[in-house]
């Protein structure tokens, strides 16, 4: 289109408002609460002399950890609270490692290692009619939504009191009645879909709703990615999907799933906001997560928020992630949340004194010993007693289905269904 | 009451199970205004609004995954396809999501799925499938494949009362092929149940769907050469109705599977393999298979035609297993 000129005459004819109009600037932009950017490259290089094919990384590695963002909403009593989940979710997953190495879990271990700000922040800001949606490595949300530390480890034992009862493991389990959660399944992005459901059944109920799920940077590529969160977006349902960008899903890197600078820039394509925040700060994730979720209350429709930061294990316990560049562990390293995170509260702040975060830390070392002696002691399930718990088929007798919000409202008198007024010719195949 | 449609039984159906329970809603793609491809939900969102007649783009994963939500939050969607040839793009969901929820973590799905399956029309290898086996064998869904329309509309609405995801097949050559008078009152049709289509004595077709007339038309035939047959119209195929079929082959002691669906993996094989367990010793002559080719269904009419079953080969197998 041509650029908008001055007019110059005044006997230049009368256009229409519309072609008066200057072309239309697309200005989307994304919102980066970060501190930093990360801008290092990810290539597949070949060394010519060994014929060896390896991952390197190429940029500045050097800088200093940033610090964390002071939040616009978090109070002292708030950012403990999330300190500890933090905690919580990363000592568990430490017993998690030692109960893998006495052999007594079956299958393997996922680590959110470098993860539980994100996971555990999220978390903490939706209320409890929202929903959550967890992925593998979001065990620190499943803490924050009431989970016990003994029920994910039962799941890794896949003991009988396990909340599947030994049937699924890992952190594939949910509660639908209470903490709202729903479990998830192997297969990437399902989840994006049921919670813009979650949110479609709750507003038939009278109620905006937040649904909270999350995406890898891996799993984003994924085809129902896209199908559930523009369904989302045309509905305007409150989804909150933070991408969880860590660079890595399973081995291959994230340069290597898509093309895009930032995840977040997906946004513009759905007509929704995208937002970057540092995944390793839980003061910026919280208040993105917040806003989303304040955003979904007011009905306006879903979030993408990307969330920056690196898996510092391996895809699971068996994957000592070798191809990682050793550069990139060190650089994230110095971007520990909870290092970080604890300074902050200490020094920063000064809102724990060394003291109490000791106290802290021993009494929640103190509550995964009993965590763990409960959950080792645990039975593992009787093939012959499974029977008594649910069968595949969800009987009259053992739910009682009914709108968890409200009844939906349709007060209109009963009328009988009208006769159909279309005739044959409305079909080419009858 | 005038004679309705398959087709309208269900609209019917469908329509008074919204107007008796508000928790009940649709949702799928051109299903609002335009009233569904094949005009299944027509008037519908005029009567329950755009809010419980529910347009998606065209995303089979996002239909699936969110009345799967929906149904989290004790509602109870019905999910149309708009041919049941793309539930394969929804595979996943239904088999990996919905099938398994209730088992895994004691979340019920309580959603139908519902679309119009079935050749005959010259649809082509996309708009003509009968895809129930991938479905058949998984555990946790229900398969519903009505033939009149009293069970459409019975079934439709057991359907969407059921605590459990059900694949609700619509035979779209029966559509507006068959019409009956249906009674006035709130009745359904349970979920696994077969029914006898033809009392007869001699041989025993167990079969379903627009199957149901090939063999009730092969029945006529043979009635003349004194062959009765009886056949049995399953109506669900999950779960079976293994009593009925097996009561049916002790009096007759031979039979007949017949199908729409292709022949490997059909369900004939299925049965086949029921009535071994539960009454081999009845049977005086070999289960006779007769389904479709193995092949995708061909377009063109000459090349569906010979495709699918008729009841030319329903007669021959008959006459074949009379004389054995």
């Amino acid at each position: 289109m041509a650029e908008k000129r001055p007019a110059t005459s005044k006997t230049a004819p009368k256009k229409p408002a519309s072609a008066r109009t200057p072309p239309q600037q697309r200005t989307y932009t994304i919102a980066d609460h970060r501190l930093e950017n990360f801008d290092c490259v990810i290539s597949m290089d070949r060394d010519a002399a060994t014929g060896e094919t390896r991952y390197n990384v190429t940029g500045d590695l050097s800088a200093a950890a940033p610090p964390i963002r002071d939040s616009k909403y978090l109070e002292r009593e708030q950012c403990i609270e999330i300190y500890r989940w933090m905690l919580l979710n990363r000592r568990m997953e430490s017993v998690l490692e030692s109960l893998y190495k006495q052999t007594k879990v079956v299958g393997g271990v996922y680590f959110g290692l470098g993860q539980e700000g994100c996971s555990c922040a999220s978390a903490y800001a939706l209320q409890n009619d929202d929903w959550l949606g967890p992925m593998i490595r979001n065990q620190g949300s499943l803490l924050v939504r009431g989970f016990s530390p003994a029920d994910i480890m039962r799941q890794y034992m896949a003991k009988g009191d396990s909340p599947t009862h030994g049937r699924d493991a890992s952190s594939h389990f949910g509660d639908q009645v209470n903490r709202n959660v729903c479990a998830p399944i192997s297969m990437l992005g399902e989840l994006i879909g049921v919670m813009t459901g979650v949110c479609l059944g709750a507003r038939l109920q009278g109620r905006n709703i937040a649904a909270l799920t999350y995406i890898g940077d891996g799993g984003q590529s994924t085809g129902v990615t896209y199908e559930g969160l523009n369904f989302a977006a045309v509905q305007k349902l409150g989804v909150v999907l933070i991408v969880e960008n860590n660079l890595w899903g399973y081995s291959t890197p994230a340069d290597m799933q898509f093309r895009v600078r930032d995840l977040a820039e997906r946004a513009i394509g759905y007509g929704i906001p995208g937002v970057i925040v540092d995944g390793t700060d839980p003061c910026q994730v919280y208040d993105a997560t917040r806003e989303a979720c304040e955003r979904a209350y007011r009905g306006e429709g879903p979030t993408l928020i990307e969330a920056k930061m690196m898996r510092m294990k391996g895809h699971a316990i068996h994957d000592a992630a070798q191809y990682v560049p050793k550069p990139l562990f060190e650089y994230w390293l110095r971007r520990d949340p909870i290092t970080r995170f604890e300074e902050y509260l200490v020094e920063d702040k000064k809102w724990l004194t060394k003291n109490e975060h000791a106290t802290l830390v021993a009494e929640v070392d103190a509550y995964l010993a009993e965590e763990r002696a409960k959950a080792e002691a645990s039975p593992m399930p009787d093939a012959k007693e499974d029977a008594k718990h649910q069968g595949v088929y969800c009987d009259s007798t053992c739910h009682d289905i009914r709108p968890k919000y409200a009844e939906v409202k349709f007060g209109k008198e009963k009328k009988a269904a009208p006769k159909q007024k279309s005739n044959e010719a409305a079909v080419h195949l009858k | 009451m005038p004679p309705v449609t398959y087709l309208e039984a269900i609209r019917q159906g469908i329509y008074e199970e919204m107007e008796r329970d508000s928790s009940v809603f649709c949702i799928g793609e051109d299903i609002g205004i335009y009233g569904g491809a094949f005009k299944v939900t027509e008037g519908l969102i005029d009567r329950f609004g755009a809010e419980r007649v529910v347009d998606t783009p065209i995303a089979e994963t996002a239909i699936v995954n969110a009345a799967f939500g929906a149904g989290l939050t004790g509602l109870r969607p019905v999910a149309e396809f708009q041919f049941i040839d793309f539930i394969s793009c929804a595979f996943n969901q239904i088999t990996n999501l919905l099938a398994k929820s209730h088992y895994r973590w004691n979340a019920p799905a309580p959603i139908v799925l519902r679309g119009p399956c079935g050749g005959g029309v010259h649809g082509g290898p996309f708009h003509s499938q009968n895809p129930e086996m991938y479905f058949v064998h998984t555990p946790g869904l229900k398969v519903v494949c009505p033939a009149t329309a009293y069970d459409a509309k019975g079934l439709i609405k057991s359907a969407i009362r059921d605590n459990n995801p059900v694949c609700f097949f619509e035979h779209k050559f029966l559509y507006r092929r068959i019409k009956e008078e249906l009674p006035t009152d709130d009745y359904t049709v349970p979920i696994g149940k077969a029914r006898i289509a033809r009392t007869g004595r001699d041989i025993t077709v167990v079969t379903y769907a627009a199957m149901v007339y090939t063999a009730l038309e092969a029945a006529e035939t043979l009635a003349k050469e004194g062959i009765d047959l009886e056949v049995i119209d399953l109506r669900t195929l999950l779960p079976l109705d293994r009593e009925t079929i097996a009561e049916s082959v002790k009096k007759t002691n031979r039979v007949i599977l017949l199908h729409e669906d292709t022949k490997t993996g059909g369900i004939a094989g299925e049965i086949a393999a029921c009535i071994n367990e539960d009454c081999f010793d009845f049977l005086d002559a070999p289960i006779t298979r007769i389904a479709s080719k193995d092949t995708p269904v061909p377009f063109s009419p000459p090349l569906e035609e010979d495709f699918l079953p008729d009841a030319n080969d329903v007669i021959r197998e008959a006459r074949k297993l009379r004389a054995y």
